[in-house]
């Protein structure tokens, strides 16, 4: 009996959260995580057990991102629930792979895709249509 | 055994040693047979009693690895147990670096100067 209360103990360490414990409810949450959860208030409680885990976790780094950044999580947050774990996965892989670029390559790259939104959304205003990459033969 | 302790020549303290271990001998050799006999079987006793606190296996398996090996259920236990918590401690903490790790990478994903769809298929 004391042996298995043991490896319960233990078993609980391991996964850092209750074994079988269920969604955490958007009600149960404090006012600093629904603020910074705000956009999801509606899907919360459907997000499965460790999607939630791993957003609650970000939310400990909310209150010290600048008034910019708050508002790029903000309007992430809702896409980046809507993606599947695979799709989360490589996103981090990709995010990984571009953050050992050289500084300089990085901030071409930057450029580069500021730019071509800057393009999108002229064209989108003008209604021009984009037109195709050229080819080199 | 005629022995005066208030002379100042018998003193011990101004006896040489080698004076006191023939007095020593001399007067065990005057040492009745019972006085003997009970100090044969004193001897005896105390060799018996070391005996027991030793064994001779104890002392064939040598004195530097038997102290390590465990003696009682408890300590079969604990030797058990010990390594599994160990392990399970590392593992735990292992995991909460990478869940730490996840969360400081999502974070900058969702607050990086880059759009979510640069990363995203």
């Amino acid at each position: 009996m004391r042996n298995s209360a043991i490896i319960a103990f233990l078993l609980l360490g391991l996964t850092g959260t209750p074994a079988g414990a269920a969604t955490t409810s958007w009600r149960s949450l404090t006012p600093a995580q629904q603020e910074a959860l705000a956009p999801l208030s509606q899907q919360w409680d459907s997000l499965p057990e460790l999607q939630q885990h791993r957003l609650l976790k970000t939310t400990k780094r909310y209150p010290k991102l600048t008034p910019e950044q708050k508002q790029r999580f903000h309007s992430r947050l809702e896409a980046w629930s809507k993606l599947t774990p695979e799709q989360r996965n490589a996103a981090r892989e990709k995010y990984r792979a571009f953050s050992k670029v050289p500084a300089a390559e990085r901030e071409q790259v930057k450029k580069m895709v500021k730019q071509n939104q800057e393009t999108k959304v002229q064209q989108s205003a003008s209604g021009v249509p984009a037109a195709p990459p050229s080819i080199q033969p | 055994m005629n022995m005066n302790t208030n002379s100042p020549n018998n003193n011990s303290r101004h006896i040489a040693p080698e004076r006191i271990a023939q007095l020593l001998t001399r007067a065990a050799q005057r040492l009745d047979d019972n006085t003997i006999a009970a100090l044969r079987q004193a001897r005896n006793v105390a060799l018996q009693r070391q005996s027991l606190s030793k064994p001779v296996f104890a002392l064939s398996t040598g004195h530097s690895t038997h102290w390590l090996m465990p003696h009682s259920t408890h300590q079969w236990m604990a030797m058990i147990i010990l390594p599994i918590a160990i392990l399970f401690g590392g593992l735990s903490y292992w995991h909460h670096t990478q869940e730490n790790d996840l969360s400081h990478l999502d974070t900058a994903i969702l607050t990086d100067d880059l759009p979510l769809e640069v990363f995203v298929d």
